[in-house]
């Protein structure tokens, strides 16, 4: 007989993506072994997550204050905007460190056929941002599929006529990768995504 | 447990868990399928690309116990490129794959409709397809599926639907003036939607103006909805897109 509150503590961490009852029961037990203030502080992380992190007032990345760090740093180059599905997409541009300007969190894709239209997504946000006319181009870095390209086409139908510059991010082959293992489908992106030298 | 390989379009796609995914294929062979794709979310390379809706592939399955089927390998034979890079055709071709997938049942042979829905994706990525092509393409597939909304004659006395027609979706079709008090969902159309459905209907492709098609739109929702009972859900994005 396990003790009730490392069931309870087992059962919700085995609630996490990737996490088995094996590897759960395996984390309490390291949990329940260490010193008393790491409990607390995990605890503390926890609560304050749920507490204090939220949306960007603009931006609607995340963010502990009013406007987020890529918001608020002046270095950043507001005349760029990078558009991005998720937080995690952001990220990952991000640990690029190429792109210097600002960004926008959609929080979605378009997806007809789960029935999300424009309006679930930050996209009136997005244009009313506009508003103060600094931004010059919209670089789309909605991903590479079918909810993703006519998310980016409808951002289009709609930033053109108002004089923005208008991105997509390339596609195609991975760098360093081997043209014999590649993808039918990225091939056939990159294929005819070529560029003349 | 039976290996075979088929012709397959995908209709939609659902993430299972955290590394798999569910995809819903209408095969040459076999009717539609519900296909389970191991590690599709978390090996990039093993289906790459393939699993995504309206590609054409050629997939090799592994029949399982219960409905579903086990997808092990999946060849893109055509990726309809040309059809993924506007907005309208996107959104027509959406529309044709959910049509086929609400029409269908799992495991039963639909050669024909498989076909249909092959030669529209086909005409979209050609961009020979314009917003009436799809009504015409509904109206194919629904005759493929048995439900085939009546525009020549009145649904309730067999006579001409007259300068006044109604339609109603419970009854089928059209409804003639004098019979209208007998349906009493009916609208009132304009004669000439009538006709020029049934024109698609009998293989005519002349486009319809904007006005008749958005009317035809409205027709078809409701009898598609009454008859499936659900709206599907691509016909609301077409809306909230501006488009059709
Ligand atoms: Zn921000
Ligand atoms: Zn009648």
């Amino acid at each position: 007989m396990t003790p009730d509150p490392l069931n309870r503590l087992v059962a919700q961490l085995a609630k996490l993506p990737g996490i088995g009852e094996k590897t759960a029961q395996r984390l309490a037990f390291h949990i329940l072994r260490a010193p008393g203030e790491y409990a607390q502080e995990l605890s503390q992380a926890i609560r304050e997550v749920k507490e204090k992190v939220h949306l960007c007032a603009r931006c609607f990345s995340l963010t502990d204050s009013e406007l987020c760090g890529f918001c608020r740093d002046n270095r950043r180059d507001e005349r760029t905007l990078c558009v991005v599905e998720t937080f995690a997409d952001l990220m990952a541009l991000e640990r690029t460190r190429e792109f210097k300007g600002r960004y926008h969190v959609l929080h979605g894709v378009l997806s007809p056929l789960d029935g999300v239209g424009p309006e679930q997504l930050r996209i009136k946000e997005l244009l009313t941002r506009l508003g103060d006319g600094h931004v010059e181009e919209i670089i789309l870095a909605t991903n590479p599929d079918v909810e993703g390209e006519a998310t980016a086409l409808y951002l289009t139908r709609l930033l053109k006529p108002m004089g923005i510059r208008v991105s997509r991010i390339a596609q195609g082959l991975p760098m360093g990768g081997d043209l014999e293992y590649a993808d039918q489908a990225t091939l056939a992106k990159a294929l005819s995504a070529r560029r003349e030298l | 447990m039976e290996r075979f390989v088929d012709e397959a379009l995908v209709l939609s796609t659902v993430d299972y868990g955290e590394s798999d995914r569910l995809v819903t294929l209408l095969t040459r062979e076999h009717g539609k399928l519900t296909a389970f794709a191991a590690g599709a979310r978390k090996s990039k390379r093993r289906f790459a690309g393939a699993l995504e809706p309206y590609m054409r592939l050629r997939v090799q399955l592994v029949e399982t116990r219960g409905s579903t089927v086990r997808l092990d390998s999946a060849d893109i034979v055509a990726g309809y490129y040309g059809a993924r890079e506007d907005l309208a055709l996107i959104a027509r071709a959406l529309y044709a794959v959910e049509l086929c997938r609400e029409l269908t049942r799992d495991h039963e042979p639909h050669l024909e409709l498989f076909e249909l829905l092959e030669a529209y994706l086909g005409k979209l990525d050609a961009k020979e397809a314009g917003p009436t092509s799809l009504l015409a393409f509904e109206l194919s597939a629904l005759a493929q599926a048995g439900l085939m909304p009546r525009f020549d004659s009145c649904s309730l006395c067999g006579g001409p639907p007259g300068e006044r027609p109604r339609f109603d979706q419970a009854h089928g079709g059209a409804v003639c003036e004098p019979c209208g008090f007998r349906a009493r969902d009916a609208v009132a159309v304009p004669a000439e939607l009538l006709s020029g459905l049934r024109a698609l209907q009998e293989g005519q492709r002349t486009p319809l103006p904007a006005e008749l098609r958005a009317r035809a739109r409205g027709v078809l929702n409701v009898f598609i909805s009454h008859h499936l009972g659900r709206r599907l859900k691509s016909v609301d994005f077409m809306a909230q897109v501006g488009l059709d």
